[in-house]
Formats: C-alpha cells, structure tokens, sequence
C-alpha cells in the first residue's frame, strides 16, 4: 500500500520538484541582479523558509522572490549598498548565466535605461512572468503601484523608441 | 505545468495583454508558454535535501515562548513593582502625615509665642504704671514719707573726765 505523498507548499512531491526545476534557476538569478554574493546559497535559503513555515503561505512564489530580495539585500547590507535595485543588470561578470538566456544586450540596454523603481516591477512582471498580486507581495507596496510603476516603464521604454518625440497618454 | 499558482491562474486578460505590450516594446517577442521543465535528478536531489532541511529545522527549532509563558516570566517583576509601588505609597501617606503633623506644631508654637509677648506686654507696662504712681506719690510727700527711720536728738552730750576711766594694768609679777 502506497502512503500518501508529503504535503508541500506546490502540492504533492512531484509538483514540487517540477516548480523546483522552473523556479531555482530563476531564483538564483534574481539574487545575482541584487548583487548577491552567495546566489545559490540565498535561493536555496529560501526554499528551506518557505517548507518551514508552519503557516502556508498564500502566494508561495510570490513567498519565494520576496524572500530573495530580501536575503540579497540583507547580504548586501555591510556594503552598504541598499538604496541598489537591480543596478547590476549590466555589471560584467554578475549578470552572466540564466540571464544572459532570457535577454540579449538590446533588451538589456532598455531595461538598464529604465530608472531602478520601475525597472524592478516591470522585470518581475514581463521577465519573471509573476503577476500584479505577487509583485505587491514581494515589493510590499499596494498593487496600484505596482501597476502604476509599471506602466510608467512602459511609457519610458516608448519614450526611448521614440526619442525624437510624439505624444502618448498613460493608460 | 504541473504546479499551480492561484495569483498566477486569475490573472486579469488585461494584465496578460500589458505584458504582451511591454514584451514587444522590449523586444522579447510573444510570451512562451509555461513549459513543464523537466526535473533532473541532481534538481530532485537538491530539492530533496532542502526539504528534510525544513523538516530538520522545524523538529529541532526552539518554540518561541507563549504568552502565558511571558507573563509567569514577568510575575515576578510585576510583583516587585508592585509592592516597591505599594511601599512608595506608603511613604508617601507617612510623609504627609510628618509634614501636616509639623505644621500643626508651628502653628501652637507661634500662637504660643503671640501670648507670651501679650503678657510680657501687660507686665511691662503694670510696671510702667506702678513706677510712675511712686514718683508721682514722693513728689507729693514729705521726708516723713522718707523710707528711712530719724530719731530726733537733743543738746549734744559733753565729755566729761568721768566719763572715761583709765585703767591701768598693774605688770603682772
């Protein structure tokens, strides 16, 4: 008689493995955008925080990238360098492996091109594919401004298609 | 795939088309699918280990302390409060007790002091009087009134040689 398969926050052993497989490599590099030192180490962190918790969480992705950041920053911290958001995109040497995968260098000049607030949302939302919900968890700021930042990049990244001007409304 | 994210799964049409509007402004193209990535055995394994980690965690983690237990923790603290508040109160009520009882005694002794510089007073001046009704009686007297004794005399007594009598002393043989 089979006994039943362990609870996780992904449902049972085998969806956890799949969201694992998807979820560590994108992790990592998310934790490398923050300049984290020990990327691996932080995504892996997370995950223990995630399975330990008594309470089950929500939104265990959203759970995941906020822990992250979270980790990545506090990290960070003795240097000093926590006003930093995602400044590290182009940084040589640090923004290598998964990302390189996802985004070829055009790409990466416009992000880079977006101030750090909105560069933030819109990467967790287009890049990432997470949704409003679970940026505002991860940020912890209301979804109004989540989807504010967001369409404040999309007016940038118009902004930097059409430099030589024309008028467009925020919608 | 084959987990599922409940934020992920109602996730407004109009959030999908925003971000197939950015992907194409940022030139990412059309959204891939979410594809089943396939676990390989060092992902099982890791994921494995991460998860007896929790497990490991949660068995040996140190249950934080319970309200009730706060509060057996704080008793005694509480209590010596307490009665150090108790004991402040008390002093307080004896302090003011010393300070009207004090007071109480100031007042006697200055009411005490206003009666006897009364009768000094009234003494001092039955005595003013008194001296002045004398002078004012030897004024108006004689010598009779003289507090001393005077005996009248007559023609002074003469000396007379029988009045005195020499005695000799015979030498003693």
């Amino acid at each position: 008689m089979a006994q039943p398969a362990p609870e996780t926050p992904f449902g049972t052993q085998e969806a956890f493995h799949a969201a694992f497989a998807e979820l560590y490599p994108r992790l990592v590099s998310y934790a490398r955008r923050y300049g984290a030192v020990f990327p691996e180490d932080i995504a892996q962190e997370s995950f223990v925080i995630l399975m330990q918790r008594e309470v089950p969480v929500e939104h265990p992705t959203a759970f995941l990238y906020g822990t992250v950041r979270t980790l990545s920053l506090t990290e960070r911290r003795p240097m000093k360098n926590q006003n930093l958001s995602l400044e590290v995109v182009n940084e040589p040497g640090l923004a290598g492996g998964a990302d390189d995968q996802v985004l070829n260098q055009e790409v990466r000049e416009r992000m880079r091109m977006l101030s750090p607030t909105f560069r933030e949302a819109l990467w967790l939302f287009v890049v990432e594919g997470l949704s409003i919900r679970e940026i505002a968890d991860i940020l912890d700021i209301p979804e109004a401004t989540v989807k504010t930042r967001i369409h404040r990049a999309k007016a940038q990244l118009k902004d930097q298609l059409n430099p030589t001007g024309g008028v467009h409304v925020l919608v | 795939m084959s987990w599922s994210d409940p934020a992920r799964r109602f996730e407004p049409a109009e959030d999908v088309q925003l971000r197939a509007e950015l992907r194409d402004l940022l030139g990412l193209g059309p959204g891939r699918a979410p594809s089943e990535v396939e676990p390989t055995p060092e992902l099982k394994a890791l994921a494995e280990d991460l998860r007896r980690e929790a497990q490991r965690r949660s068995r040996t983690q140190r249950k934080r302390p319970t309200w009730g237990l706060l509060a057996a923790a704080a008793l005694p603290l509480l209590a010596a409060l307490a009665g150090l508040g108790g004991w402040g109160v008390q002093q307080k009520h004896r302090a003011d007790d010393l300070a009207a009882q004090t007071l109480r005694q100031e007042q006697e002794l200055t009411r005490l002091v206003a009666s006897h510089s009364t009768e000094l007073a009234m003494e001092r001046q039955a005595k003013a009087e008194v001296q002045q009704q004398l002078q004012l009686a030897s004024r108006k007297g004689n010598r009779k009134n003289e507090p001393f004794l005077v005996i009248p005399v007559g023609a002074p007594l003469k000396v007379t040689g029988d009045d005195y009598q020499r005695v000799k002393q015979d030498p003693q043989h």
